[in-house]
């Protein structure tokens, strides 16, 4: 649905991307990952044919963004970074107006229908000054909507909103997500652990990383870390050394409430641990493993990049 | 066609729906109503009145309150983000030009129709030329037009509206004003050129006067079509950027 292929795009000297292949299928929700100023806006605003990358090709859904620009953009809904409203309407005069731009038929009973789906309906009437960031962003995503597009493209969509609003789009992002393609950014690693069927990690301009969370995660780390607490023990020091002895362990480490183990790759190594733990006496309090989060894969990553740069 | 339409909708129920605009209307009646009133305290039926010396006043103020009036069109999207939504819709840029540039100009059309009180007020008194009175509002209708299309030029190329509006004016006074070129400039057939294309001898001999002169009706049409052609240029250079 999404092709990119070796996109660049340079504004003066700046290099914002620097070459960056992908794609994104038909009903997938692709997480677009980076720190600020990584290339994402950039990405998407050439997806969405604000403007032509400098090199590379891009298409959306067959249509190149660049020769096709008017089909792409009557597929494409946006929801920009700056959600663009205009704060002297009203709610529905403004997503009737952007419905009567994109041609949409019935554009009035239409925008009703979608601010009932962000649930804004029964803001429809207030002027666009009026309401809260959170409202304001789901008006945007009501704007985006508001053509029925094969491809949404969010920028950032819950950026400076509070926790419930957070959920809330979230929710309905996924809920969108089983009919649409969306291609989703933002630099809160867990809400594109909880919200996207694929991640693409993008830094400096270029793409670090694309897959799964799941598999990103397994890729990453290097062995299962597991997180053992333990009762009735002398001192941390003496369970650190008995643990460490375990045939399977590559490390241990204290934490405040128990230790984390860190076992060499394909080795399970847990019936050990507890047989060890329990012969000696202590008690077995808690054994789990401990997953690696979107946050230390992207660390890691990104770190890694830094490293590379200095040498 | 149907873009063109939608967003010129929208640009002229703006200006309905902002105090701006009514301030303007407001400043522009005052002050025509004082040079008319002053006009005619003068004549005292020792003269006809002219029906077009209201308009005169009006071409010359045009030149402060136009860029008022197109400060916003294109500074105001640029700033707020809404021309990137305009941009990834599906319009051509020009469309988005010409909605607004017609938007700006019907509202101008309004302003300039309230002083038609004035013109009542003259048939009342004594009967007047109509067909100087006609051809003055087309004269000045279309030089409105075309300080719109300076104006909305200006606030194409930033997104500060004072900076737009302060450099609308510099150039609409340099365009009125350059009708006194020959003070300044020896060189005859260069002020010719020079005045030839200031809006003010373009406005106050022909249209002003009761004629209704085809080259001067071109310039105007032709400023708005170089204008706005230029305007979009502007905008579509974010494309390119």
């Amino acid at each position: 649905m999404i092709t990119v292929e070796s996109l660049t795009k340079r504004y003066g000297r700046f290099m914002a991307l620097r070459g960056i292949s992908f794609q994104a299928e038909s009903g997938e929700i692709l997480g677009f990952l980076g720190p600020n100023g990584a290339g994402k806006t950039t990405t998407m605003r050439i997806l969405t044919g604000y403007m032509p990358p400098t090199s590379g090709r891009a298409s959306v859904a067959g249509y190149d963004v660049f020769t096709d620009s008017l089909e792409v953009r009557k597929r494409v809904g946006y929801l920009p970074e700056t959600v663009p409203l205009y704060p002297d309407m009203t709610v529905h005069g403004y997503v009737k107006y952007v419905a009567e731009l994109r041609g949409v038929p019935h554009a009035a009973s239409r925008a009703d229908d979608v601010l009932r789906i962000v649930g804004m309906h029964t803001r429809r009437d207030s002027l666009i000054r009026n309401i809260s960031k959170g409202m304001r962003q789901r008006v945007g995503l009501a704007q985006a909507l508001v053509h029925d597009p094969q491809v949404l493209i969010l920028d950032e969509p819950t950026i400076g909103l509070d926790p419930r609003q957070t959920l809330e789009v979230r929710d309905l992002v996924r809920s969108l997500g089983r009919t649409h393609t969306i291609m989703f950014s933002t630099h809160i690693l867990s809400e594109a652990e909880q919200v996207c069927d694929r991640v693409a990690i993008i830094h400096r301009g270029e793409l670090v990383a694309i897959d799964k969370p799941e598999t990103l995660r397994d890729q990453l780390q290097k062995g299962a870390r597991l997180f053992v607490r333990v009762g009735k023990a002398e001192s941390a020091e003496t369970v650190r050394k008995t643990l460490q002895n375990v045939t399977g362990v590559a490390s241990v480490t204290v934490l405040n409430d128990g230790f984390s183990v860190e076992a060499r790759r394909g080795v399970d190594v847990r019936p050990r641990l507890a047989s060890v733990i329990i012969s000696a006496g202590w008690e077995l309090l808690e054994l789990r493993p401990l997953a690696m989060s979107l946050e230390d894969i992207f660390l890691e990553l990104t770190v890694r990049e830094g490293a590379d740069e200095r040498l | 066609m149907r873009h063109i339409w939608i967003i010129f909708r929208r640009e002229l129920g703006q200006y309905f729906s902002s105090p701006i605009a009514y301030f303007v209307a407001f400043a522009v009646l005052l002050l025509t109503g004082f040079t008319f009133n002053d006009d005619l305290a003068m004549r005292n039926g020792r003269a006809p009145v002219d029906p077009a010396l209201p308009l005169i006043y009006l071409a010359q103020f045009s030149v402060f309150f136009v860029p008022l009036l197109t400060m916003r069109l294109l500074a105001e999207e640029n700033r707020e983000g809404t021309l990137e939504l305009l941009m990834t819709l599906p319009l051509q840029d020009y469309q988005i030009v010409l909605g607004k540039f017609f938007g700006a100009w019907a509202y101008y059309t309004v302003l300039i129709s309230l002083t038609i009180v004035h013109q009542a007020l003259m048939l009342w008194l004594n009967p007047a030329d109509l067909g100087i009175a006609f051809s003055a509002y087309l004269g000045l209708w279309l030089f409105g037009g075309a300080s719109i299309a300076v104006g909305m030029f200006f606030s194409a190329l930033n997104e500060n509206q004072i900076v737009a509006a302060f450099l609308g004016m510099a150039a609409l006074l340099i365009l009125w004003q350059a009708d006194l070129v020959g003070n300044v400039l020896n060189n005859r057939p260069l002020a010719e050129f020079i005045r030839s294309l200031s809006f003010q001898s373009n406005y106050s001999y022909s249209f002003a006067i009761g004629i209704v002169r085809f080259d001067h009706t071109v310039f105007f049409l032709g400023v708005m079509g170089t204008l706005l052609l230029a305007t979009t240029q502007v905008v579509q250079s974010r494309r390119w950027r």
